[in-house]
């Protein structure tokens, strides 16, 4: 069970989301389907790092290198064992989440703050992505390969529709599953568990959580989702590239995209990562400043806008109920 | 392996090393005075090797160019320091440290950025410094200019914080910085004048490097990165383990360039960086 509050905000996501792909394919535009792909695949990214780093302080900077792990896993498993990627895909979340899980407990263990985790992390994404390059023989290297092991091609057919449109239905289910997933999970014990480490992990211990074991559930959760839509990501652009899954080409955005959305919320990341793509869309077209503009929104976003848009948005409603039918509100309880 | 192969690679490595204590140096001081951990120095770097190389097209010296890169370098530090740091420096603990990365972090990409439309092109220094040979021992004349330039430029960086005014405030606010306040030293001017040095020392490692290959916007980052590993390794706020941990990964990246290829070499590195902080967390915090 979800709170109501919730599952009526998912809901109403849905709504949008479930007919975005039949909208913007009606002219047979497909440049257009990549774009709500790539939001859909980036939400979902975002959802992660709101539970490791906004819930449980983690600031893990190596989402590049585990979507990268979980990606390379999955496609060359079913390509060495000659089976279909579907299988092989829980390999790749695993093998992320297994990574995720080891860096939380070691941080953890060691007592490591966030700026030192920050810089492990982003060591390991380094290294990572010179491995993804420098292994040509594993990796077919900087020019990657071609990947289309996740087709839901067959489904498609049946349904009579694109196979690009059907796999879009098929991002739009795990973000809106991994936003229910959230929803539960910040409920649960685990949820006030998160909380509790995050505002005191000294009291939080004393109160008898496991403050070791709350951090490694949360990096090796939030690892595993970015390891399963890794291949996803791959699928939806049909190619396996390492420059995918560099520091600035994932890193950089989700940041912004949770921090801009607001963190600790369930619809933030959705709105932060919609925000971002249609941003750099319409940046697109001006010219190559994108990458400067997303220099300049991550340095205004953290000196004075921390608090994100759906919290504020949250509280300019807030504010107007209140003002104008405060004794309803009151009533309501 | 004969033994001229070895000196030379012991060589290539001392000059490396150098290149890596100038760079670790930079964010060394600056962690240790304000913990800011600045991830746009190796932007820097390159800004001001683009600029060198471009006054030193326009009017024929390479010298005044490299100056000239240095004084747009240390111009635009002073500007970053008294708009960016600024509000930084107003938060305190690890609220300072994470602002200070995401704000250094954004004012990196923001400048590669604009560097990436304007100056996409590749650069290097012609520095016309001839090239050495002792006893069948080949010294490259990059490596002659590195020697010849970051030794005296560290050497004037020890001098300064050890026999100067300003350098023993600086060591007070390092130590203690209440303790400065009381004898009357301004943390907040300190961290202004070292933010600037810091800027001029990595210019300099960016335009040592220019003068061995060629430089692009995505070298900075690379900079950046090798840096921070070296005021890892040397411990972030000790400035001459740093030197001392840019000599020995110097060594260390130019044996293992040679042995088992750059790749592999560059994965070392970051496995040191990984190694130290798994060892001793304590040391950045």
């Amino acid at each position: 069970m979800i709170p109501r509050a919730d599952a009526t905000q998912i809901a109403a996501l849905a709504l949008v989301l479930l007919p975005l792909p039949l909208i913007v394919t009606a002219g047979g535009a497909t440049y257009q389907l990549r774009i709500v792909a790539l939001f859909l695949v980036f939400a979902t990214l975002t959802v992660a790092l709101n539970i490791v780093f906004a819930h449980t302080d983690q600031l893990f900077l190596f989402f590049g290198a585990l979507a990268g792990i979980g990606t390379y896993t999955t496609a060359l498993i079913a390509e060495a064992v000659g089976i279909s990627a579907w299988a092989t895909l829980p390999l790749g979340a695993l093998a992320a989440g297994a990574l995720g899980a080891a860096v939380s407990y070691v941080a953890a263990r060691r007592g490591m703050t966030v700026i030192v985790l920050a810089i492990l992390t982003l060591a390991l994404q380094l290294a990572a992505l010179e491995f993804f390059v420098g292994a040509r023989d594993i990796t077919g290297g900087s020019t990657g390969f071609p990947f289309d092991g996740l087709s839901v091609a067959p489904i498609a057919d049946l349904a009579g529709v694109d196979e690009r449109v059907a796999f879009a239905y098929v991002l739009i289910a795990v973000l809106l599953a991994s936003l229910v997933g959230y929803a539960r999970l910040r409920d649960s014990r685990w949820g006030a568990a998160f909380d509790a480490v995050r505002q005191d992990p000294v009291a939080a211990e004393a109160a008898g959580i496991d403050v070791i074991r709350t951090k490694v559930f949360a990096g090796a959760l939030g690892a595993s989702i970015v390891g399963a839509v890794g291949p996803l990501y791959a699928q939806s652009e049909g190619y396996v590239l390492p420059s995918m899954f560099e520091f600035q080409a994932v890193d950089v955005l989700v940041l912004v995209m949770l921090v801009l959305g607001g963190s600790r919320t369930l619809l933030g990341p959705v709105v932060g990562a919609g925000a971002i793509v249609l941003l750099d869309e319409f940046l697109g077209e001006i010219g190559q400043w994108r990458t400067a503009a997303l220099g300049v929104l991550l340095v205004v976003l953290f000196l004075y806008f921390r608090q994100g848009i759906v919290p504020k948005v949250q509280d300019r409603y807030d504010a107007y109920r209140s003002a104008n039918d405060g004794p309803d509100t009151a009533a309501d309880g | 392996m004969s033994l001229t192969t070895g000196i030379e690679l012991v060589i290539d490595g001392l000059a490396r090393g150098l290149s890596f204590a100038l760079l670790g140096a930079a964010i060394t001081l600056v962690f240790g005075l304000g913990n800011v951990l600045n991830l746009a120095l190796g932007t820097f770097a390159v800004i001001a090797v683009v600029v060198a190389v471009t006054v030193a097209g326009a009017i024929g010296s390479v010298a005044v160019g490299a100056l000239t890169g240095l004084i747009v370098v240390a111009t635009l530090g002073l500007v970053v320091d008294r708009t960016l740091l600024s509000s930084v420096y107003r938060s305190e603990g690890e609220e300072r440290i994470v602002l200070g990365i995401f704000v250094t972090l954004g004012l990196a990409i923001a400048l590669d950025g604009l560097m990436y439309v304007y100056v996409p092109l590749t650069y290097s220094l012609a520095h016309g410094v001839p090239g050495v040979e002792l006893a069948g021992v080949g010294v490259r004349g990059s490596t002659v200019l590195t020697f010849a330039v970051a030794i005296p430029v560290l050497a004037g960086l020890f001098g300064f914080l050890d026999r100067t005014r300003l350098g023993t405030a600086t060591r007070t606010v390092v130590h203690d910085e209440t303790g400065a306040l009381l004898c009357g030293v301004n943390p907040r001017r300190i961290r202004t004048i070292i933010f600037v040095v810091s800027l001029v020392l990595a210019g300099i490692a960016g335009l040592l490097r220019a003068a061995s290959s060629d430089v692009t916007v995505s070298a900075g980052f690379e900079l950046t990165v090798f840096a921070i590993i070296v005021a890892i390794v040397g411990g972030v706020r000790d400035l001459r383990g740093t030197v001392l941990a840019g000599f020995g990964l110097g060594l260390v990246i130019t044996a293992a360039n040679f042995v088992v290829g750059a790749y592999l070499a560059n994965v070392l590195l970051f496995a040191v960086a990984v190694a130290v902080l798994i060892a001793r967390p304590e040391e950045i915090s």
